[in-house]
């Protein structure tokens, strides 16, 4: 019987993969958790992903910060109206254009009962800044790079030293986490970023499935008293139509950028709402200021007379859009009204292209990676088109477009259609020096503008704290902005949330989720 | 017998060298990681971590560096999750092989009976109606059936939850949602086969002899009918990894297949290459046994 044992093989294959089926089957599906029923006292929502990381300083990723904000304090808050809260620094001010006084609240505590002290807050610096070390761990050291020296002055007085005026400061220490130091030091870093993270936020961990929840519970000794909500879930939906499914039926309380053709519909739905704010996202044409033709002012403010912006937000986003004048937010500091938008006028830009020496129209190529807006960038080439400036449009995989449009220097390409979301940094800064600043740590600035004496203007606008010098600096750099056209200016985005009605929260224009806000509704 | 083995063996080590040496060139072709990681640092920044993450070297080094590390299991760390990459593979594999398993055994368990009684009765109802269902089936792709499932039994019934992996209710809609991806094809195959077998001399003689319809339809009959439908299925578990890799994305499954969406998106290369190769020898595997089983459905088939 030359076959059995080959049958018997074959038959134990079977036997084998059923045997792992029904053992794998309920270690992989059963893990406990929270299932789609939802209690009175638990607040769960919805994001695409969950951050690599729960170490607030380790990570760059919004959906990282929106878990991180609600476990960890930093320095300072911001409330829904976007106006400084103290929050683990009861008060601050600056002593000099470099120094600045933070005082600590007193009597904090961390999730694991140790009380929160200066040394913790120097910790926490000198972990993102790695005083010292040529290579640092963490992509949030950029945003802090200024700070040159943490001096503890006293047992709730601390001193933050930066290497030149940094007017920012305020804004980036809204978002950095303090973290306990003697924690860490015993935990380790991966610890502390995976199965024992230890803040002093409104809630604290339980556990976290990664790709599917990460459960936390309300911290009874939190300085701010306990929030509404006794338990905190955040689920990873990657499927927007799942997410919306999972609203209206309560599996979800709260989710995020709704496309504007869900809005009516959950709008409509008797269990849901719609909330939105208008954030920083501010969306734009950048031009090369180097190719032909464009490197002609006349052609870029053609450009800006063709396009029909405020059909594009009520037709293709819902309506959920607003002009702008130039890419200086109106919600950021040094904001100047008195820019007006470019208008709607394709006579003006016919005229204008022909003064400039094209009156049979020009042809150009315009990139995007900016695969959401897909239809928007359709239409902005359309219009152009129609006014003589015949674009074609190319997609990108957002990978590949940073070879394309960004890394090989901007060549093949008279610009880009985008959009550039401030950081979440309320200041005009922090989009006039990563856009048109020309030297080398400036980001497509150095690439594609050149507007004589703005490198200067920008400058002076980032190296003094004196506030009326600032806006007047910022002012003029929008007019200059307005009349050299190194964009076509577009609009800024609004964030749209949807929510379950038995949950009270409002969106906020810096996009976060401060769930300390949200409760229930009765 | 043992040089089958052998033979085997040697055809599992060029596929294993095959997929990797492919994986290895669509990944380096598709895209620089360092630029989608630091998209705004100076070349000297982007410089020192093109050399952390080993990608200055020239790509044959680099490949065989890769697969030296890969033959021990090392994949290296993850460029997002900074965890060695086969960990996190190996994490999530048991979700995505019970999906698979699970949706496997649905679709047969449709396609079996469906199948069988549509070829016994041939252009009656059922057989009409199988094949338009056939029909449709096929033409559905696996989000839109998953996301109209969802919007049915969860949004407008109430009857399942909409998404997850927490209880063995979640489990239904996403295994209902591959199953049905690949039900169709199987009941074809089901049908077409047995509509060979089914006027074979050996059908008549057994029912010359008097054995029960029955019997003669589900033992005689379907024995030999099935040969086809083994080889299939072992494709078929290969095309339900792929298809698993939707599913999970719509149904949120912390499964291998979303793991790898993710990774594709943010060009992390060790954990696509851990992926890609331990979904190809699970499907390599897979067909080994299904070549046993030829043997064992039918004496007449010998190993060579």
């Amino acid at each position: 019987m030359v076959r059995s044992p080959l049958r018997a093989l074959a038959l134990g294959s079977l036997v084998g993969i059923l045997v792992l089926a029904g053992v794998l089957a309920p270690a992989g599906a059963l893990a406990s958790g929270p299932a789609g029923a939802q209690t009175r006292d638990t607040l769960t929502v919805a994001l695409v992903s969950h951050a690599p990381t729960l170490d607030p300083h380790m990570h760059f990723e919004r959906v990282g910060i929106l878990v991180n904000i609600n476990m960890f304090d930093s320095l300072l808050h911001k409330n829904a109206r976007l106006e400084y809260e103290p929050s683990l620094a009861t008060s601050w001010r600056a002593l000099s254009d470099t120094v600045w006084e933070f005082k600590l609240r007193q009597g904090v505590r961390f999730h694991n009962g140790d009380l929160l002290t200066a040394e913790d807050v120097k910790f926490s610096f000198e972990r993102v800044l790695e005083p010292g070390k040529e290579k640092k761990r963490s992509p949030q050291y950029g945003n802090v790079r200024a700070i040159k020296e943490v001096r503890i002055v006293g047992p709730d007085t601390v001193h933050l030293v930066t290497d030149r005026p940094f007017p920012l400061l305020l804004e980036r220490l809204v978002f950095f986490p303090i973290v306990p130091r003697r924690h860490i030091e015993k935990v380790g870093d991966e610890a502390f970023g995976t199965t024992a993270p230890v803040g002093t936020g409104p809630w604290k961990f339980v556990e976290w499935k990664r790709d599917q929840h990460i459960r936390l519970e309300a911290f009874d000794q939190h300085w701010r008293g306990r929030p509404p909500f006794r338990y905190l879930v955040i689920r990873a939906i990657p499927e927007m139509a799942t997410q919306v499914a999972e609203l209206k039926t309560g599996g979800v309380d709260i989710i995020r950028n709704v496309p504007a053709d869900l809005v009516p519909d959950l709008r409509a739905h008797p269990q849901t709402f719609v909330s939105t704010a208008p954030i920083l996202r501010t969306h734009y044409v950048h031009f090369d200021m180097r190719a032909t033709p464009v490197n002609n002012k006349l052609v870029r403010q053609a450009a800006n007379y063709a396009i029909d912006r405020e059909a594009i937000i009520q037709k293709m986003m819902g309506g959920l859009g607003r002009v702008m004048a130039t890419t200086v937010h109106p919600a950021a500091f040094g904001y100047d009204p008195t820019v007006t938008p470019y208008p709607y006028d394709p006579k003006k830009a016919r005229e204008l292209l022909a003064k400039a020496g094209y009156p049979n129209g020009v042809d150009i190529t315009l990139h995007s990676a900016f695969v959401e807006f897909r239809p928007v960038f359709e239409a902005i080439a359309q219009m152009l088109t129609e006014v003589g400036i015949r674009t074609t449009p190319r997609l990108w995989d957002p990978g590949p477009a940073w070879n394309k449009f960004l890394q090989g220097e901007g060549k093949a390409t008279h610009g880009y259609y985008g959009s550039w979301g401030y950081y979440s940094v309320f200041d005009a800064d922090a989009i006039l020096h990563p856009l048109y600043h020309t030297e080398p740590g400036s980001w497509i600035g150095k690439w594609y503008t050149r507007i004589e004496g703005l490198d200067a203007l920008i400058d002076e606008g980032r190296s003094t704290l004196d506030q009326a010098r600032r806006k007047r600096v910022y002012a003029q750099i929008q007019r200059i902005l307005k009349e050299e056209a190194p964009n076509i200016f577009l609009w800024h985005q609004y964030d749209v949330l949807g929510i379950s009605r038995r949950v009270e929260y409002a969106a906020r224009g810096d996009e976060w989720l401060w769930l300390f806000d949200a409760r229930p509704r009765r | 017998m043992t040089a089958f083995l052998l033979r085997r063996l040697v055809r599992f080590l060029v596929v294993c060298v095959g997929v990797s040496v492919v994986t290895f060139a669509i990944l380096h072709a598709s895209g620089d990681p360092v630029a989608l990681i630091m998209p705004e640092a100076p070349k000297a920044d982007r410089a020192v971590l093109r050399r952390a993450l080993g990608l200055h070297d020239p790509l044959p080094v680099q490949f065989v560096r890769f697969v030296t590390h890969a033959a021990r299991g090392d994949f290296g760390q993850s460029f997002f999750h900074r965890e060695p990459a086969f960990r996190l593979v190996l994490e999530r594999m048991p979700t995505t092989l019970t999906l698979t398993v699970l949706s496997l055994a649905f679709a047969l368990a449709v396609a079996l009976p469906v199948g069988v009684l549509s070829a016994v009765r041939r252009n009656s109802l059922l057989d009409q109606a199988a094949t338009v269902a056939v029909f449709l089936g096929q033409s559905m792709p696996v989000f839109w059936t998953g996301i109209m499932l969802i919007l049915l039994f969860a949004v407008h019934w109430r009857l399942l939850p909409v998404s997850g992996w927490t209880s063995w209710s979640s489990v239904v809609l996403p295994t209902v949602t591959l199953g049905a991806f690949s039900a169709p094809l199987l009941l074809r195959i089901v049908r077409s086969s047995m509509l060979e077998v089914i006027g074979l001399d050996y059908v008549r003689t057994a029912r010359a002899k008097g054995v029960p319809e029955r019997w003669v339809i589900w033992r005689h009959a379907l024995t030999n009918a099935a040969l086809p439908l083994v080889t299939v299925l072992g494709l078929q578990f290969g095309l339900l990894l792929g298809g698993a890799v939707i599913t999970e994305s719509v149904f949120a499954v912390p499964g291998v297949g979303r793991l790898i969406v993710g990774a594709i998106r943010q060009l992390d290369f060790p954990v696509v290459q851990a992926g890609v190769f331990l979904l190809a020898m699970i499907v390599v595997t897979v067909n080994f046994v299904v070549d046993l089983l030829y043997v064992y459905l039918n004496p007449q088939i010998r190993l060579r």
